[in-house]
């Protein structure tokens, strides 16, 4: 299923409670203000909830680590959605 | 969001959309809520956005509007004024605490309170009660909150063991808990708050799980069980075995979170998990609700008594919604019994809707369940108004239920201090509605509570002879009052506390004190405490007043002075004066002190120390006056138509 930019950009913007945030791929956690550990489990809280899709524990902490960003979140999410 | 909005006259209202908002809208009424929040603080307007704010918390949230609406909540830490009181507050748990704390504070702001909330760190809670030193003693809570879960279990039985193996694993298992919880009220003096263990989703011994001995599930009930029956009265034990029950075992149990973040339970339920454990300090602080208010008109039955008539109206056996508003009535019935006051507020003709509670047969609330009866053509917000100052309670002890979205959306608006809980279109989901808000929140339950409702009727009898009495002394007299005083002792603590934490306008200093912090008045010989008791010819008033006093070295110094509106100007307030000036005597104190500690509350008492005969000698902050009272050898008792009980010495 085709997820827009746009829907999970939203969820970003509830989530951080920041109407000006403009995803784009190769943003990581470090650009956005109040993505911690306690905003991470938001983000992911609310991304399940949104599209009614569950991340694997080990991919809940996965997308924590260096090489990940809102690129791989993105795609991550249209393979949950299949 | 272009549109601007004026937060002073709508904010409130938009809260209460969120509310009522149908599931496909309740994004958009989200966002309008929390920009018009955003805007009001921008423009400094903090207690008309803490006042919305307070509105929008409702336990029927999810996690992300709560976590979105508690950032909104920080930013108004500190600046918004609306809080009724303060309590402060440790949580101490084997998990990561951060999102409880936070729901936890959110749900206390809603109810009016300025949590003041110290986070042990994550899973040393052993170490912070035994350590003297701990950060935890210097916060010196007033409330600590063990937020423990099953994987806290020290023991676990042997599979294979029998019932009595494992009931000594029980019993080693709820000593090391009661131990720590020793060790906490000795140092601290404070309440506890202690989780009992949710039983596991998964079952080793499958359908055979309860029956055998060894089993987790059947290990782990025993110990609840064993809290509930052997815990102090200085803790209050919490069931999260009910709220994980109440969510679906394997829902709560959902451990992806517990892995990854150390969460309890499932995120969405740590809402109800907050509310539940909210709603008890709230409930310490005397602010659970006291009083049910109901409409009648498709609210206890179906259709309308005025054109339908006794005979028409869908109540009782054979019809489906008939037998719905039977369910509801049933579930009223069984609170006011065990204490909640019922009232009616409903636009009808008295006496219609009165008789109809005597003659239609299936009926299950009868006239005796009504502490106070409105059903006239006034509106709903000068009745609600009438019911509460006929039974001496505040208008936000009254919870209001009716069919009528519109209604509703007035009395919110006319007298917003009541609760008005957004009801579902169907009956049949009532009594959740009601539950899932923890509107009559219960610490604990003395016989008082079971005859509460009887007092009231009793009141209005005596009322009745007031009426009609010549003058007030010859009213008095025909009480034939008699009144028990003593200290407090084991069989009054409950009821006691019960009043320091429920009396608001007849409480001289507000001083809400735990069970725990009251046994330890009471093991301080430097300190006095008398209960009054009174009964009357009409009947028993039940334990209606309280006073806490220290021995000075000069005078008899009263820490908290309050009684039960139930009893006003009936002399017990100069009856306990005489008794407290013969307990100063006896010590040989020839001087009372007391002091008036004003609330948007207790206006009522302001004059009271004048009209006991005392001087004022010092005005302080924010209002508070002291008063003295000496007891020269011209002081003599004040008259009174009380007669001490024989039974009671003065000691």
């Amino acid at each position: 299923m085709q997820t827009s930019r746009e829907e999970v950009q939203q969820v970003f913007r509830d989530v951080f409670g920041e109407d000006q945030i403009v995803l784009t791929d190769d943003m990581t956690a470090d650009d956005i203000p109040g993505w911690d550990s306690l905003g991470h489990l938001n983000l992911i809280i609310a991304i399940e909830k949104r599209f009614g899709i569950k991340f694997a524990t080990a991919e809940i902490s996965r997308l924590k680590d260096d090489d990940q960003n809102v690129g791989t979140l993105l795609a991550l999410i249209a393979r949950k959605r299949g | 969001m272009d549109e601007s909005i004026d937060p002073k006259i709508s904010l409130c209202t938009v809260a209460d959309r969120l509310n009522s908002a149908p599931p496909a809208k309740a994004d958009d009424a989200f966002k309008e809520l929390t920009g018009g929040l955003r805007q009001a603080i921008s423009q400094g307007l903090y207690d008309d956005a803490a006042k919305a704010l307070r509105r929008a918390i409702v336990p029927t949230l999810d996690y992300t509007h709560l976590q979105s609406l508690q950032r909104i909540r920080k930013q108004l830490r500190g600046k918004a004024t609306v809080a009724r009181q303060a309590v402060k507050l440790a949580i101490l748990g084997s998990f990561t605490t951060r999102q409880l704390a936070d729901f936890v504070d959110l749900f206390l702001f809603a109810a009016g309170v300025e949590a003041h909330i110290h986070e042990g760190e994550y899973g040393v809670f052993r170490q912070e009660i035994f350590d003297a030193q701990s950060e935890m003693h210097r916060f010196a809570p007033q409330v600590l909150f063990l937020a423990t879960t099953w994987r806290d279990l020290g023991h676990h039985p042997d599979y294979t063991g029998n019932a009595t193996d494992v009931s000594r694993v029980v019993e080693t298992e709820y000593s090391e808990w009661a131990a720590l919880w020793q060790k906490a009220h000795e140092d601290l003096g404070c309440q506890i708050i202690q989780n009992n263990f949710t039983l596991p989703p998964w079952r080793a011994f499958a359908n055979h799980e309860t029956r055998q001995a060894g089993s987790a599930a059947r290990f782990i009930a025993l110990v609840n069980q064993t809290m509930a029956n052997a815990a102090p009265t200085y803790v209050t034990i919490h069931d999260v075995d009910y709220l994980a029950s109440l969510a679906g075992r394997w829902r709560w149990d959902d451990p992806r979170f517990y892995h990854n973040a150390k969460l309890p339970c499932d995120p969405e339920c740590l809402v109800d998990y907050a509310h539940s454990v909210a709603s008890i300090v709230a409930a310490q602080l005397g602010l659970a609700k006291k009083c049910l208010v109901l409409d009648l008109d498709n609210t206890l039955w179906g259709g309308v008594l005025g054109d339908d008539g006794v005979g028409g109206i869908r109540l009782g056996q054979g019809d489906p919604a008939g037998e719905s508003f039977l369910d509801f009535q049933k579930y009223a019935q069984s609170l006011r019994r065990r204490g909640v006051l019922l009232a009616v507020c409903s636009k009808n003709q008295h006496e219609t809707a009165w008789d109809a509670f005597a003659k239609h047969p299936e009926m299950a609330l009868r006239q005796g369940d009504f502490a106070c009866f409105k059903a006239n053509w006034n509106d709903k917000a000068s009745n609600l108004r009438a019911i509460a100052q006929e039974l001496n309670i505040g208008v936000d002890s009254l919870v209001f239920i009716d069919d009528n979205p519109a209604e509703r959306a007035i009395i919110r608006q006319l007298v917003p201090e009541v609760a008005v809980p957004e009801m579902p279109d169907d009956v049949t989901g009532y009594v959740r509605t009601i539950e899932q808000h923890r509107y009559f929140q219960v610490l604990n339950v003395g016989t008082e509570d079971f005859q509460r409702t009887a007092f009231y009727q009793a009141d209005q009898e005596r009322r009745h002879v007031q009426s009609t009495a010549a003058d007030i002394e010859t009213f008095l007299r025909s009480l034939e009052m008699k009144a028990t005083i003593g200290p407090i002792n084991p069989t009054t603590l409950e009821r006691s506390v019960q009043l320091i934490h429920r009396s608001n306008q007849f409480n001289l200093t507000t001083r809400r004190r735990t069970v725990a912090e009251v046994t330890r008045l009471l093991e301080d010989p430097s300190w006095i405490s008398r209960t009054v008791s009174l009964s009357d010819r009409f009947g028993d008033n039940g334990l209606i007043s309280v006073v806490l006093a220290r021995v000075g070295d000069e005078a008899l110094e009263i820490d908290t002075w309050l009684m039960s509106c139930r009893v006003l100007q009936r002399g017990v307030e100069q009856f306990l004066l005489n008794h407290l000036a013969f307990l100063a005597r006896e010590r040989g104190r020839k001087v009372i002190r007391g002091q008036y500690i004003p609330t948007p509350k207790n206006a009522l008492v302001r004059g009271h120390y004048e009209g006991l005969g005392f001087s004022k000698t010092g005005v302080g902050d924010g209002g508070t006056t002291d008063w003295e009272l000496r007891l020269t050898p011209e002081w003599k008792p004040m008259t009174t138509f009380i007669q001490q009980d024989a039974g009671y010495a003065n000691v």
